[in-house]
C-alpha cells in the first residue's frame, strides 16, 4: 500500500469523498474564495496536495491565507496566521468584484437544472415555511468568481425544476425589472466571468453544458447508478454523459484530512461510514 | 482631539440608543459583537429597532427573540458551526412580527462603504439575475415605508441602470444606509476615542464613519498617547468615536482575536433553547434578565472564561474544544 493509492470501501466515509472531489477542482496558482465548512477542509487539502501555490481569500477579510490550524468560521483568528494580509469585507468583495477570483465553493438548499441556488426560504418568499441563513455571500461570490463548485446534500426536494427564491445565480437567470428569463452571458456584461462549473452532491458530481448551461451528471459515488441518481431529481437529469465513479479519497488525503487538518473532527468526522 | 470626556458606562451608551433608531454593528457572524450592550438594550426593553447590518449574528438573535427589532435589513443571520440558521428572525417572519429586507453581502458592503463616504448609493454587478433584485420582494416597499416620510428610509430598494461610461452592461443601484447608531465591540480605545482593531477588522471602519453617533465598547480604554505612538496600527480616528465604554469580555458569547475565542456551547445551548418564544423568555430570564455584567461573567465561572482565553503568541485559544 503507498499513500498515493486509493482507499477502498469501509476505509472512508462520505464527507471523506465529499472533501477529496471538491479539493480534486482547485489548479494551482488559482485565487480561491472559501466559505465556512467543509470547503475550507478541502482547499487546505489541496494546499496541502496537488495546489501548494493556491491563493486562499477569507470573505471576512484575509487576502493569501495559509492557517496553520483550522477556522471554523472565516472570521476566526484562526485565518490570520500566516497571511498576506488582514483587512475587511469591503477588500474581500472589491477583489472579488474587480475579477481576481478563479474558483468559489458555495452551498445551497435547492438547486435548479441552469444551477440557480436558494438558501433565503423554503415556499413563498412572502409567506415562507421557512427562512434559512439568508444570502451571505453566496450571489456574490456566484457572480464574480470564473468558477464556482457547489456542495450539496442530495434530496429530491432539493434538485428542483425552479427554486423557490433565486439567491444565487445559474446559467438562466431573470432580468430585471421585468422579470424575463435571459442567458447569463447576456445580462452580465463586463462582469460576465463563468458560473458554476459543478455541484457535487451526496450522490454523485454535475457539470454543466457549455452552450445551454443545463446540468448533466458525470461522475456517480460508490454506490449510486445514474437511473437511481435521475430519479432523485425533479428535473429530467442528463445521464448521456456519465464519465465513470467518482474517485475514491487516497490514503494520503485520508491521512492528511484526519491527523493534520481536522483532527479534531469540526467539519469532517472519522467514523468510517456515514 | 475632541475636548469632552467620551467615557460612559454600559447603562447610558444603551441609552442612546432610543426606540425606532437605525443600529449597526461592528464585527463577522459570531466575531466581535457588543454583546454586553445588547444584554443592555434587552434589559432596557428598546422597541422598533431597525438593525442595517452588513451580517447578522447572535446580536441578532438575542434581539429579535426579545421583541426589540421591527425591522431587520441584512443578508444572513445564524450562528456558523453552532446553530445552521437564525431561528428567532425565522420564527418572528413567519408571524409577521418582523420585516426583513435582504439584500447580498457584497451589496451590504459596498452599501455601507457608500454611507461612509458620503454618497447617496453603492454601484455593483453583483447578485445580477436574482430575485435579491425582484421588485415584488422589496419588503419595506410593500410595507408602505418608502413614501419619503422616513428621511431614513429610501425611496426605492434598488434601481437598475445601463454603464453610461463603458458600456459594460446592468449596474444595480442601491441605497446607501442612514445609520443613527453604530455599536462597536473592540480590543483598545484611546482616552480620545482612538480604536485600535487586531485581525481582521470586517466592515468596522465602514460603520463608524457611517453612523451619526459610534459608540466603541472596548476591553481597554488605553491612554490615547499610547496609541499615537504608532498611528498607522490604528484602525479608526478618533473624531469619528463619541461614546467610549470600558467593558472586558463584552463580546462574549462571540469571539474576539487575542483575547477570547466564540463560546461554542453558550451558542448550541441558545439555538436549540429559543426555537419557541417560550424558550427564548426561559433563557433570557436566566441569562439577561435580573443580570449585569459582572453577575453574568461570575454565573459563566473562572472554568468557562479561562478555557476561553487567546494564547497570546497565536491570538486564539489553544485549550477551546471545537469539535466532536
Amino acid at each position: 500500500m503507498t499513500m498515493k493509492e486509493y482507499a477502498r470501501d469501509g476505509e472512508f466515509n462520505l464527507a471523506d469523498l465529499l472533501c477529496c472531489a471538491a479539493s480534486r477542482e482547485v489548479q494551482d496558482n488559482e485565487v480561491v474564495f472559501a466559505g465556512t465548512g467543509l470547503p475550507m477542509v478541502a482547499i487546505m487539502l489541496a494546499q496541502k496536495t496537488h495546489a501548494p501555490n493556491l491563493k486562499l481569500i477569507f470573505e471576512a477579510g484575509t487576502l493569501d491565507g495559509r492557517p496553520a490550524e483550522l477556522p471554523t468560521s472565516v472570521g476566526d483568528p484562526r485565518c490570520e496566521m500566516g497571511a498576506s494580509r488582514s483587512s475587511g469585507l469591503y477588500d474581500a468583495f472589491a477583489i472579488a468584484q474587480r475579477g481576481y477570483v478563479d474558483l468559489g465553493f458555495l452551498g445551497g438548499a435547492e438547486v435548479d437544472q441552469y444551477g440557480n441556488v436558494n438558501t433565503t426560504v423554503i415556499g413563498d418568499y412572502l409567506q415562507p415555511e421557512l427562512r434559512l441563513t439568508g444570502s451571505g455571500g453566496n450571489p456574490d461570490i456566484n457572480s464574480f468568481a470564473s468558477r464556482t463548485v457547489f456542495i450539496m446534500v442530495h434530496e429530491k426536494r432539493r434538485f428542483v425544476e425552479n427554486v423557490s427564491y433565486i439567491t444565487s445565480p445559474g446559467w438562466r437567470v431573470k432580468k430585471w425589472p421585468e422579470g424575463s428569463w435571459v442567458p447569463r452571458r447576456t445580462l452580465y456584461g463586463a462582469a460576465y466571468r463563468g458560473g458554476p462549473s459543478a455541484v457535487i452532491s451526496t450522490a454523485g458530481v454535475f457539470r454543466f453544458d457549455d452552450e445551454t448551461g443545463v446540468i448533466y451528471l458525470d461522475t456517480c459515488h460508490p454506490g449510486q447508478s445514474p437511473e437511481g441518481i435521475a430519479e432523485l431529481c425533479q428535473f429530467d437529469l442528463d445521464i448521456s454523459r456519465v464519465s465513470g465513479q467518482t474517485p475514491k479519497p487516497t490514503y494520503e488525503e485520508l491521512h492528511l484530512i484526519h491527523e493534520v487538518l481536522d483532527p479534531e473532527q469540526i467539519f469532517i468526522p472519522k467514523t468510517a461510514k456515514g | 482631539m475632541a475636548k469632552k470626556n467620551k467615557r460612559i458606562s454600559l447603562q447610558e451608551a444603551a441609552a442612546l440608543i432610543g426606540d425606532g433608531s437605525t443600529l449597526t454593528f461592528s464585527g463577522f457572524t459570531i466575531w466581535r459583537r457588543p454583546m454586553a450592550l445588547v444584554f443592555e438594550l434587552i434589559r432596557q426593553k428598546r422597541r422598533d429597532l431597525h438593525l442595517i447590518e452588513v451580517n447578522g449574528g447572535p446580536q441578532t438573535e438575542f434581539l429579535v427573540g426579545a421583541g426589540c427589532v421591527a425591522v431587520w435589513e441584512s443578508c444572513w443571520v445564524g450562528h456558523e458551526l453552532y446553530g445552521k440558521y437564525g431561528a428567532n428572525v425565522s420564527r418572528k417572519v413567519g408571524t409577521g412580527e418582523l420585516l426583513v429586507e435582504d439584500y447580498s453581502h457584497a451589496e451590504m458592503t459596498f452599501r455601507m462603504a457608500a454611507a461612509a463616504a458620503g454618497m447617496p448609493f453603492s454601484v455593483s454587478q453583483s447578485s445580477l439575475g436574482t430575485d435579491l433584485h425582484n421588485p415584488a420582494y422589496d419588503m419595506l416597499g410593500r410595507a408602505g415605508k418608502r413614501d419619503g416620510r422616513d428621511g431614513r428610509i429610501a425611496r426605492h430598494k434598488y434601481q437598475f441602470m445601463d454603464d453610461p461610461f463603458y458600456g459594460g452592461g446592468q449596474y444595480v443601484l442601491a441605497p446607501a444606509p442612514k445609520i443613527d447608531v453604530a455599536v462597536l465591540s473592540v480590543q483598545q480605545v484611546g482616552e480620545g476615542g482612538t480604536v485600535r482593531v487586531a485581525g481582521q477588522y470586517y466592515t468596522d471602519p465602514e460603520v463608524a464613519r457611517a453612523a451619526k453617533i459610534t459608540i466603541a465598547v472596548a476591553e481597554e480604554i488605553v491612554p490615547e498617547e499610547y496609541l499615537r505612538r504608532n498611528s498607522d496600527a490604528n484602525t479608526i480616528p478618533s473624531l469619528e468615536v463619541d461614546y467610549i465604554v470600558e467593558c472586558p469580555w463584552n463580546a462574549h458569547p462571540t469571539g474576539m482575536f487575542g483575547r477570547y475565542d466564540v463560546d461554542g456551547d453558550f451558542l448550541r445551548d441558545f439555538y436549540q433553547r429559543t426555537r419557541t418564544q417560550e424558550g427564548f423568555d426561559a433563557w433570557a430570564q436566566e441569562w439577561v434578565f435580573g443580570q449585569d455584567h459582572l453577575s453574568y461573567l461570575e454565573k459563566l465561572g473562572w472554568p468557562r472564561t479561562l478555557g476561553l482565553k487567546a494564547n497570546s503568541a497565536v491570538n486564539y485559544s489553544t485549550s477551546v474544544k471545537r469539535g466532536v
